[in-house]
């Protein structure tokens, strides 16, 4: 029998998610200061 | 070089231009990377990881080398610009970093049993972004312009003699660590369907890079041509 793959989508969401505050929040600290 | 207001102004719509267009992007690696891409067998879900952890890792190297590169540039030429485009790569570089350290932990707790380890990889990538991190303080902690440049210029180089050995580390130390799976002298080893999503967040992240380089680069251009115009 072959075994199902561990259930570990957690992990997964909280990276994705804090890759897309990292990325979204330095494009938007470049945003501000560049309207300075 | 005097750099004008118009130039700096021009430089910065056309990163931010290619930011939006690489943050487009992102959303589709999103999308393909968590709706279409299969999940691993033996990994689970925490596998997909890997198509943002890499990408990033990518990037950041990429960032730090161009750093060492555009710095000898700026030690041979005296252009300030070499400066500025030096500075705004470590910063973007640092920032993809982030991304780097936090993404390999949460990868690494499911997978490997433990947040972090101390081996070769790990550690060397942990000091490129401490080097980094001291590059723009020490960027921040000399006034004169030219004696910053040239300091920067030389922990730039530095900092860049530090990538080869992050990249080769999987090879040169036993380490937990996978080895690469794209940049290697054989074949990518990998389903076509996971190596289309990789490639695809590869360029998506290059792209990150240019938009985010050429923004901040644009922006330091502008605060010379306003100080130029101050002190005329």
């Amino acid at each position: 029998m072959q075994a199902s793959p561990p259930d570990n989508a957690g992990y997964m969401i909280v990276a994705y998610l804090v890759t897309a505050v990292i990325v979204v929040g330095y494009a938007w600290s470049l945003w501000v200061r560049s309207k300075r | 070089m005097m750099v004008t207001r118009d130039t700096a102004r021009r430089t910065i719509r056309r990163g931010l231009i290619l930011s939006g267009l690489a943050l487009a992007g992102l959303v589709a690696v999103y999308v393909m990377a968590l709706r279409y891409t299969p999940v691993e067998r033996l990994q689970g879900p925490a596998q997909k990881i890997f198509y943002i952890h890499a990408p990033a890792a990518w990037a950041a190297l990429m960032a730090f080398a161009i750093v060492g590169l555009v710095s000898i540039l700026y030690l041979w030429l005296r252009d300030t610009r070499l400066d500025h485009f030096a500075a705004a790569s470590a910063e973007v570089g640092l920032a993809f970093s982030v991304v780097m350290l936090t993404t390999g932990p949460l990868w690494g707790k499911p997978i490997w049993g433990t947040w972090w380890t101390w081996d070769a990889r790990l550690t060397l990538t942990l000091f490129l972004f401490f080097l980094f991190l001291g590059y723009l303080t020490l960027r921040t902690a000399l006034n004169d312009p030219a004696e910053r440049a040239r300091f920067s210029a030389v922990v730039g180089i530095l900092g860049m003699l530090l990538v080869p050995f992050v990249h080769l580390s999987v090879y040169l130390f036993r380490t937990l660590h996978p080895q690469p799976v794209l940049l290697k002298p054989s074949a990518p080893s990998m389903p076509p369907e996971m190596l289309r999503t990789l490639l695809t967040s590869v360029a998506v992240f290059t792209v990150l890079y240019l938009g985010f380089t050429l923004t901040r680069y644009g922006i330091a251009l502008l605060g010379e041509a306003e100080e130029s115009r101050d002190a005329g």
